[in-house]
């Protein structure tokens, strides 16, 4: 089993946190979609107004993969149900491939847990590609529900170009 | 008709929860409402919210039963790992009454200025799949179905699950 810890993100675990969103696009094939730079990732998760939350897991150099320690990361923030008040949003969860299998993944999960419950959360949600069987069968495991097929619930996205549009009218 | 849209305030609180069940009542999960005017007060009105409103007010008419707060929007700000800043539209309603007079597309429209304020690249929402005058309102705006285009579910962990979650050993 890994030696490993899990904790809360700084700045200078900046770049890493790109490497990892790059990798986590890459698996999702959708590499070229990461528009984001250290830049925008530092004023928006550590300035006045933090727009995300990251844990971050780290293992010694010794177990490093091609030089990297932190191997892992999850990143969330706050949301807000009308009907049940708060919640905790799973943006991005990532493990590195190598590093899979030794319970990286569960701990964060449970830690990511320990904090909804903490925060007064009612719940925490993320969606997930209908594709990514594997994700799926591990939170269905836990007892996730799957709202997009129990209750209808349908994700739409408005860009920038037509929300724009809205604005000049 | 003469309508305005301006941002919520602690005293629209009870307005907003009524309004609330009158949607809930429309999806037709009424008894899934847990919380109350008291707790959109503590949540939305505090040093750092979790959300925030706006409401459309019709200043001289006022609906059947008296209200002059007639529709609202409620919406808070997350984080694409692609690329940044977001807006989620959380909810968004007009009384039944007050519709077809551009106070829907009004309240989108300030909700997507608030965004483009805050850099915000997209604006982002969840509608139910029988929902079709909704659908086809978003859709009328530019929004697209990415449940259908990408494939995305929306997943819960709540109540025991999350409870479970929290209190499990790391698994070896």
């Amino acid at each position: 089993m890994a030696n490993f810890i899990l904790r809360k993100a700084e700045p200078n675990d900046v770049p890493d946190i790109l490497r990892l969103i790059k990798e986590l696009a890459k698996f999702e094939e959708m590499e070229e979609k990461v528009l984001l730079t250290e830049k925008d990732l530092l004023e928006d998760g550590f300035g006045d107004h933090p727009f995300y939350h990251c844990l971050v897991a780290e293992v010694p150099k010794e177990q490093s993969s091609e030089g990297y320690t932190v191997m892992a990361f999850a990143m969330y923030y706050f949301t807000y149900d009308p009907w049940i008040g708060k919640l905790l949003y799973l943006e991005d969860f990532f493990v590195m491939q190598e590093f899979r299998g030794l319970g990286i993944g569960s701990q964060i999960l449970k830690v990511l847990s320990e904090t909804a419950v903490k925060t007064r959360c009612s719940s925490m949600h993320f969606i997930v590609a209908e594709n990514n069987t594997k994700s799926i069968e591990f939170y269905k495991r836990r007892g996730a529900a799957d709202l997009s097929s129990e209750e209808g619930w349908r994700l739409y996205e408005i860009e920038k170009e037509d929300l724009l549009k809205m604005t000049s009218k | 008709m003469n309508f305005k849209i301006r941002a919520a305030t602690k005293e629209d609180c009870k307005e907003i929860s009524r309004m609330i069940l009158e949607l809930a009542v429309f999806e037709k999960m009424p008894d899934q409402v847990k919380i109350s005017h008291e707790e959109l007060e503590r949540d939305g009105f505090c040093q750092n919210p979790f959300f925030e409103c706006l409401v459309a007010e019709v200043p001289e008419e006022k609906s059947k039963e008296g209200f002059t707060v007639v529709g609202y929007a409620m919406y808070y700000y997350t984080y694409s790992t692609w690329r940044g800043r977001s807006v989620f539209l959380e909810d968004l309603y007009v009384m039944p009454e007050f519709r077809g007079n551009g106070i829907g597309k009004g309240l989108l429209s300030k909700v997507a200025e608030v965004g483009k304020k805050k850099e915000c690249v997209r604006l982002q929402l969840s509608v139910l799949d029988w929902n079709t005058p909704a659908r086809d309102f978003y859709a009328a705006q530019g929004a697209q179905d990415l449940t259908d285009s990408e494939g995305w579910h929306f997943i819960r962990f709540d109540n025991q699950n999350l409870d479970n979650l929290a209190n499990e050993a790391p698994k070896d």
